[in-house]
């Protein structure tokens, strides 16, 4: 306190502090069951399903679960945590094209990867700041999130397939532990 | 030899220095600060019975909260006076309850700010403007109380532009809108009478907004004539994103007044402008807005979609405020709806 003036961020300043690690990864996705967690953003779904399908095509994944998240902007609810946990090997999830979407999604991510599970979050570009801020309050501040042209909730089919075949081999290496660009054009 | 005055102590260049200072600090929402001490907090405490360490705001997806104490701090620094620290509690228990605020308001691309609106005998207490201008800059409750809701979110809840915070230009008036209901010239019952609580007592209700647009309409002949009006400002295509939405009325009292002189009363003119605001699928679609993906499409080219899915206040409040020097009310869109409840002071 400089001069009795009281410092009004006090509290906003305890972030979470967690053990450094190393996000979780499998070796290969052949035979893996796929989690697509959609937020309910127009196209988010379908581009997911576009990624995962891709996913089964090329990197041999067995199955699509697919989930939704109802209140985009909220943390991941237990059971659907827990679901996930049971249900999948690796999770995919987006798309954060929103203000508060794009940094839930990262918090979605950090939390799957606490109880082990592989993931890669999709948010575009326009909220990259906003993804890194979350990571940063979630005490992972390096957490690798994968980004992606912005806007996607008007593409078309022609253009959904193009884009997922852009991101599906940036997902399987974050998910493979390979070194990612981070940005899909 | 004049007699000393308390005013002979003012050091303005230690003033400024504290300004600088708090503005360098990344607390300020770009206008200066008063700075907020263990005393000056204390005198905003003694003015509720609320515990200073209750929970009061809080955004779970943050993990973060502000308690009675952190928005006294923030109510010193945007410039409140202590009497009105029971407002800006009771606009925090209205904002509690928006379930738009919660869910991620406060980050979003859409930039809402809270329309706080004042009933009963406190708004001539502590001045609290209802008049001319009610909108507009010169009143320090007016302009303070919402000030201090802004400061808290950033400051406590840690929702900083271009961070946490990504507003794609904001509204106009962002933390800055605060009105008192005229009531005195009302023909109805307050708006906090339609949020539950009695007519006369001291109250405060938030509504989250995304714009205001005026509706300027004094040459008319026929009260109708006016509801037309308020109808078309409604169900302009540029704010539709849902299938419904809600829109309030800061309504001039001389509009009220031609209505209640019809015989309308307030529940009338929502009746009428529920039943007559919207559009066809065909000016959706003009404009790229057709609603025939819904479950419940197609939709024939002539169907009309209304705005407001029911008539109740949370989806169309009312409040009469304004000069009657002429007859312009502002139409204000809501962010998804209010939660129609208004909340006493404590």
């Amino acid at each position: 306190m400089v001069g009795g003036i009281i410092d009004p961020t006090a509290g906003a300043q305890t972030r979470v502090s967690v053990e450094q690690r190393d996000s979780p990864v499998v070796s290969s996705l052949d035979g893996l069951r796929v989690g697509l967690l959609e937020n309910t953003k127009r196209n988010a779904a379908r581009i997911l399903d576009a990624v995962g399908a891709a996913l089964a095509e090329t990197h041999g994944a067995a199955e699509l679960v697919r989930r939704t998240k109802k209140q985009f902007a909220m943390p991941l609810p237990s059971d659907v945590l827990t679901d996930l946990k049971s249900t999948c090997d690796v999770v995919v999830i987006g798309v954060g094209d929103c203000g508060s979407c794009s940094a839930s999604a990262v918090a979605d991510g950090i939390a799957l990867e606490e109880t082990g599970l592989p993931t890669a979050v999709i948010c575009t570009d326009a909220f990259e700041s906003t993804a890194r801020a979350m990571a940063e309050l979630k005490g992972d501040a390096d957490y690798g999130f994968l980004l992606t042209e912005h806007p996607v909730a008007n593409l078309t089919d022609e253009q959904i397939v193009q884009r997922a075949g852009r991101l599906a081999p940036e997902v399987a290496a974050r998910l493979l532990g390979r070194r990612s660009s981070g940005v899909v054009a | 030899m004049n007699s000393p005055s308390p005013t002979d102590a003012l050091d303005p260049v230690a003033a400024s220095l504290v300004t600088e200072y708090l503005f360098d600090q990344g607390w300020s929402d770009g206008l200066p600060l008063v700075p907020a001490t263990e005393e000056s907090v204390e005198t905003f405490l003694a003015h509720t019975d609320r515990e200073a360490d209750e929970i009061i705001a809080q955004l779970p997806q943050l993990g973060r909260k502000a308690s009675v104490r952190d928005v006294a701090t923030h109510a010193v620094m945007a410039g409140c006076r202590p009497e009105y620290f029971p407002l800006v509690l009771a606009a925090w228990d209205a904002l509690s309850v928006e379930r738009s605020a919660l869910g991620g308001g406060w980050q979003s691309t859409s930039g809402p700010a809270p329309l706080v609106i004042v009933n009963g005998p406190i708004r001539d207490e502590l001045g609290v403007n209802s008049a001319g201008g009610v909108l507009g800059p010169g009143f320090r409750p007016n302009a303070t109380i919402p000030r201090a809701l802004g400061l808290t979110v950033r400051n406590s809840l840690g929702v900083v532009p271009h961070a946490l915070e990504q507003a794609t230009q904001g509204i106009p008036g962002r933390w800055t809108m605060c009105v008192g209901e005229d009531e005195e010239n009302s023909p109805w019952e307050p708006l906090s009478v339609d949020g539950g609580l009695q007519a006369g007592e001291n109250a405060v209700s938030t509504i989250l907004v995304r714009t205001c647009e005026f509706v300027d309409n004094r040459h008319f002949h026929d009260p109708v004539e006016v509801l037309r009006d308020f109808a078309d400002t409604i169900g302009r295509a540029g704010a539709w994103i849902f299938r419904y939405s809600s829109v309030g009325i800061v309504m001039n009292p001389d509009h009220a007044r031609v209505f209640a002189e019809a015989g309308m009363s307030k529940q009338d003119v929502r009746e009428w402008i529920v039943a007559h605001a919207g559009k066809t699928e065909a000016e959706l679609t003009a404009v790229g807005k057709g609603l025939s993906r819904l479950s419940d499409g197609p939709f024939d080219p002539d169907h009309f979609h209304p705005v407001f899915a029911d008539a109740s206040p949370a989806c169309l409040p009312i409040i009469v405020a304004g000069s009657r020097n002429a007859a312009m009310s502002m139409v204000v869109r809501v962010f998804s709806t209010w939660s129609g409840r208004s909340f006493p002071l404590s």
